[in-house]
């Protein structure tokens, strides 16, 4: 259908349109309009993508100078693949309503084996990719320096981009890493020499680019044309490359030195942790290496490799990696820092030493994304608390808005379970984690739903630990003999292979009515990517709040660094990743309108007001004030209840006019003012 | 939704959160009550009925599977699942009979991961109900197995004539399957032998009960509570539309008179009834009875296949009961009551004639009577013929 969206002409590739798409596509607009960054949160299933695509195409259509391009980033190859479906679809009903054979060009960059280099796509309208390509300084270099001013940039799936832009800038360093790069100078050591006896011109043609400075790539960021790489600080671009890194001979010299300390730095017997300048002090008092070199270090590397012309990049990854260090611990003094751990703590009598270079500011490895592009939005279906993105992340957003499902029949069923039959308060957290009658309690609670919700069952522990422990105790206690009864389960193990294999019984299970249950841990594999559609996920139970390991060093550090330069303190931003997380988990039932699912938040404090607050919109709403606290059995009662009211008959008719609309419904006067009044903002 | 008389004790019932059912209403229109939505699904149900249904299968051989697996014993239903749920099919065994005279029922069972026949496929409905009686002291155990069952089912169905239906209807109470092979391939089977399988869920919707119905036409409702379970078998009762795709042919019928012999009469001799001759109980022993036109074996109760030459025995008013599924009653149009043509006078319903409340009403379109909801379900369900138009008729 055609739409009219605040005064532009957007195709629709579909004849029926939910209130909230046509309300999400209003706000998208306004940013567009505004020419500012966007935080929209949808409940998944509600056809994000396709709004999100119809509407910016739309735009690049009736304003082509305003915007040339549409970056979409997703998560994973799957996700992409959805998105070209998406865009397909779209195009075919361009074609098929404009009669014109369309000119827009697409791409899509999923893995290795699909990447085209033709020069070509550069002038693609649509760019569909992972996020690393954009935020990972090494990628981006790579793919998308070259992407122009004017364009949109999409954020999907969004609610652990923090995190993303962290791992991108952090690196870990252990004695495999040296050794490996050990090998990989001994490599250029040799290459150099030979390239000396052959070729000596090439050599010294590169020394004479060296002494030029940087000059190309400083006038190509101050005439704005590639994209800012964090890894290479604006004041290096305008300096000449010292003196002491210039001859090739020179810099493999330096490389070794800086290794060797580094290595002597792993042979502690305690953790250090220190800042970034302290560092630089200690490196300078040991193997005096000056603040200057490290800094041209990454920059110094990549113009030797590509000096002696080698192919293989991969195989150089170790003394990328160490070269990437030496710049970004010389360029940042803060938003950084520098753990030395001897052992995991896990296995204390097993030496396993690990420099950790852990960035603790999400914003360093975004800010070039924002400063360069017009308009970048971040959307997802769980981004509660919506203000907490712009402050990690630094940016200003000209809309923030949270949208719910609008539904024509109740098909989420959040319920709060804070205690067991016999009263016990059920709870995972640390002081009751080994107590008897709390996994007694939650045995209970997974057997009567296993016995009372068909087909698939996914329950969530907060860890592996925590999940083995558990499930050690319900073994002992015959509880899992029980279970057994009513259903097959399954367990996700941290092994890839091992969990797919799992999850395809599971599947298997589902849908051959065995009935089945899935034992899976939040932050997991499962959690994350893997949806449980209609009968794979009746479903959720979520065990315990999943609060990240509070005693890492890595967090303890973060954690500081927010409350300092964010003001965000401790328990906001560990409640916040409980939540999300836990959002994410008992999202999976629900992928969309038709589906149905139970979400079962089996800990106390799931009831206060503080976590409640922070599950998305379109969860809470449905959370009663009657299903906060309720005993097992009450929760049994409730489920059992809903379950039944789902199974009736429910068709597309049922949901026309109330939660699916029509061109005419949607244009009704009576619709229009219930959907302006719909976008929350916040 | 009246069954308010026949609720057990306060006590006996779960929790009930009637502060929520107040709640339901007042966010307005956007959150429909599941109940509306269900009322409005009774009306379609209706309606789909009506419309295809122009030639409805009058024979039918149809298979009752009940689930007596350890879910049976819930006591969600009063006193326990199974109790209620046998005695609700004894009503259903009757009433079925009453509409489809010349059909026939058989009932399995399965539990322990296997099925058993409790009675096989006949038109007796006595023999079936006091089986049913019978198996309320079944102990409940182990899990059902749906494949077992339906293949049990098949194996009988299969050998019946293509012109009658071939039907299974599936009381699933466990929310799992032990089945022995895939059940995909057995569903594909069923729908290559056009039987119609449905289901009534007593707990909860199952997917493969889902791709079950699908697949092979039947349909597929889960109980809210008891009064919901009674309906669901209700609309069983009535004859699925026959399926374009059953062939037609000539069936041999013998309507045999019922002879009565006085006990006085010189050559009055007992002798045994046929349907009777394999029964453990009851001597069967009585001077009257039917007699098979073609080869004069005695039968006590209609309608039969005769166990001698196979004929099909019936009387007139079994196929004159079962002849209203070949030309059902027309459905009535909805009109809103508001702006009906010239009746200004029209606000009582023509056949209970209670004050039409509701927005729309019902017309006959031959006798444009009007009629209301309760009333328009009642005619069709029950009358089948519309008493105005009776009225008129012999009135002329």
């Amino acid at each position: 259908m055609k739409l009219n969206i605040d005064g532009l002409l957007v195709y629709f590739p579909y004849d029926y349109i939910y209130p909230e798409q046509y309300s999400y596509m209003l706000e998208l607009k306004r940013t567009l309009d505004a020419k500012g960054h966007g935080v929209l949160e949808m409940p998944s299933g509600t056809g994000k993508t396709i709004s999100l695509l119809s509407l910016i195409v739309a735009y690049q259509r009736a304003f082509p100078l305003e915007v040339t391009k549409l970056i979409y980033c997703s998560r994973t190859v799957p996700e992409i693949e959805k998105v070209v479906e998406e865009l397909r679809k779209l195009m075919q009903f361009y074609t098929k309503e404009t009669g014109e054979t369309n000119n827009f060009l697409a791409l899509a960059l999923s893995s290795r084996k699909n990447l085209c280099i033709h020069p070509e796509i550069l002038h693609a309208n649509i760019v569909v990719y992972s996020y690393h390509y954009l935020l990972d300084p090494k990628i981006a270099d790579l793919v998308s320096k070259e992407l122009a001013k004017k364009s949109v940039v999409v954020f999907d799936e969004a609610h652990n981009i923090d995190n993303v832009c962290i791992d991108s800038m952090s690196v870990n360093i252990t004695r495999r890493t040296l050794d490996r790069c050990q090998t990989n100078v001994e490599t250029l050591h040799n290459t150099i020499q030979q390239i000396k006896e052959t070729d000596a011109a090439k050599l010294k043609e590169e020394y004479r680019r060296l002494v030029e400075g940087l000059k190309e790539a400083n006038v190509a960021r101050e005439t704005d044309v590639y994209l800012a790489n964090p890894v290479l600080p604006d004041e290096i671009l305008k300096e000449a490359v010292p003196g002491t890194i210039r001859t090739a001979e020179h810099f493999v010299g330096f490389l070794r030195r800086f290794m060797e300390y580094l290595k002597s730095r792993l042979r502690v017997q305690h953790v250090v942790q220190e800042s970034a300048p302290q560092f630089l002090k200690d490196i300078y008092e040991k193997v005096c290496i000056d603040r200057k070199p490290l800094r041209f270090c990454a920059e110094r590397l990549q113009s030797l490799l590509r000096t002696l012309e080698i192919t293989d990049i991969a195989d150089f990854s170790a003394v990328t990696l160490i070269s990437n260090f030496a710049t970004l611990v010389s360029t940042y003094s803060q938003g950084f820092t520098i753990i030395i751990e001897p052992f995991e703590d896990r296995t204390p009598t097993i030496a396993n030493p690990v420099l950790h270079f852990s960035c603790m500011d999400p914003s360093i490895a975004i800010k070039p994304v924002f400063q360069r592009f017009q308009s970048v939005i971040i959307t997802s279906g769980t981004l509660s608390p919506l203000d907490i993105y712009p402050r990690m992340l630094d940016f200003r957003p000209v809309t923030m808005a949270s949208f719910t499902m609008t539904l024509a029949r109740t098909c989420l069923c959040p319920l709060i379970v804070g205690r067991g039959n016999d009263q016990v308060a059920l709870s995972s957290k640390f002081e009751t984690r080994e107590d008897f009658a709390v996994i007694r309690n939650y045995g209970n609670l997974l057997l009567e739903m296993s016995a009372i919700v068909p087909d698939g069952i996914v329950a969530f522990f907060t860890s592996y630990v925590y999940m083995e422990n558990i499930v050690a105790s319900w073994y002992e206690q015959g509880i899992l003999e029980n279970i057994q009864r009513n259903k097959l389960i399954f367990i996700e193990t941290p092994d890839a292979a091992e969990t797919s294999m799992a999850l395809e019984k599971y599947q298997e299970a589902c849908e051959n009515g065995r009935g089945a249950i899935l034992l899976s841990v939040a932050r997991g594999k499962v959690s994350e990517g893997i949806d449980f559609v209609h009968h794979f996920g009746r479903a959720v139970v979520m065990f315990g709040v999943p609060y990240v390991y509070t005693q890492s060093r890595i967090l303890k550090a973060r954690l500081e660094y927010l409350r300092d330069h964010f003001q965000i303190r401790e328990n906001d931003f560990l409640t916040f990743d409980a939540m999300r997380h836990a959002a994410q988990c008992v999202g999976r039932a629900i992928r969309g309108k038709t589906d149905y699912g139970l979400m079962v938040f089996a800990d106390k404090r799931y009831a206060r007001a503080d976590k409640r607050g922070k599950l998305p919109r379109w969860i809470q709403e449905h959370l009663s004030e009657g299903s906060l606290n309720l005993t097992v059995d009450e929760c049994v009662h409730m489920a059992k209840h809903f379950l039944r009211q789902m199974a009736q008959p429910f068709r597309q008719e049922d949901q026309l006019g109330l939660s699916l609309l029509t061109l005419e419904q949607l244009q009704s006067e009576e619709m229009l003012q219930k959907i302006t009044q719909m976008a929350h903002q916040s | 939704m009246d069954e308010e008389p026949e609720r057990a004790k306060r006590w006996e019932g779960g929790y009930e959160r009637t502060w929520e059912v107040l709640k339901e209403d007042e966010s307005g229109s956007l959150k429909a009550t599941v109940e509306e939505i269900l009322f409005q699904s009774k009306r379609k149900r209706w309606e789909v009925f009506l419309f295809t249904s122009l030639g409805l299968g009058t024979m039918r051989h149809l298979f009752v599977v009940v689930d007596c697996s350890r879910s049976m014993d819930d006591q969600d239903l009063k006193p326990n699942r199974l109790t209620s749920t046998l005695k609700l099919l004894e009503k259903f065994v009757e009433e079925y009979f009453d509409q489809n005279p010349i059909s026939q029922v058989g009932i399995i069972t399965t539990k322990n991961k296997r099925a058993e026949k409790l009675t096989e496929l006949a038109g007796n409905p006595s023999k079936h109900v006091s089986a049913l009686r019978k198996a309320v002291d079944t102990v409940c155990l182990g899990e059902p197995s749906l494949y077992n069952a339906l293949s049990l089912a098949v194996s009988t169905l299969k050998h019946m004539p293509g012109h009658t239906s071939r039907e299974v209807l599936v009381v699933m109470s466990s929310l799992t399957t032990c089945d022995p092979n895939n059940i995909y391939e057995l569903i594909k089977t069923l729908k290559e032998l056009r039987v119609r399988v449905s289901v009534i869920g007593l707990s909860a919707e199952v997917r493969v009960c889902t791709v079950l119905t699908r697949e092979t036409g039947g349909s597929y409702h889960v109980i809210l509570d008891e009064g919901h379970f009674r309906e669901l078998l209700q609309i069983h009762v009535k004859p699925p539309p026959s399926t374009s795709a059953s062939d037609c042919s000539l069936i041999r019928m013998g309507f045999p008179q019922h002879i009565m012999v006085n006990v006085n009469e010189r050559d009055a001799k007992p002798s045994f009834s046929m349907a009777h001759l394999d029964a453990v109980v009851g001597s069967g022993l009585s001077l009257g009875g039917y007699f098979c036109p073609q080869c004069s074996a005695k039968y006590t109760e209609l309608p039969v296949e005769c166990k001698v030459c196979g004929l099909t025995l019936v009387s007139a008013p079994h196929l004159a009961r079962s002849f209203h599924h070949l030309f059902p009653l027309e459905s009535f149009t909805e009109r809103p009551l508001e702006g009906h043509p010239g009746h200004r006078s029209v606000r009582f319903c023509e056949a209970c004639e209670g004050e039409l409340r509701d927005k729309t009403v019902f017309e006959c379109p031959s006798c444009s009577g009007v009629f209301c909801v309760d009333c328009d379900l009642f005619i069709h369900d029950t009358l089948h013929c519309c008493p105005l138009c009776i009225h008129r008729n012999s009135a002329t």
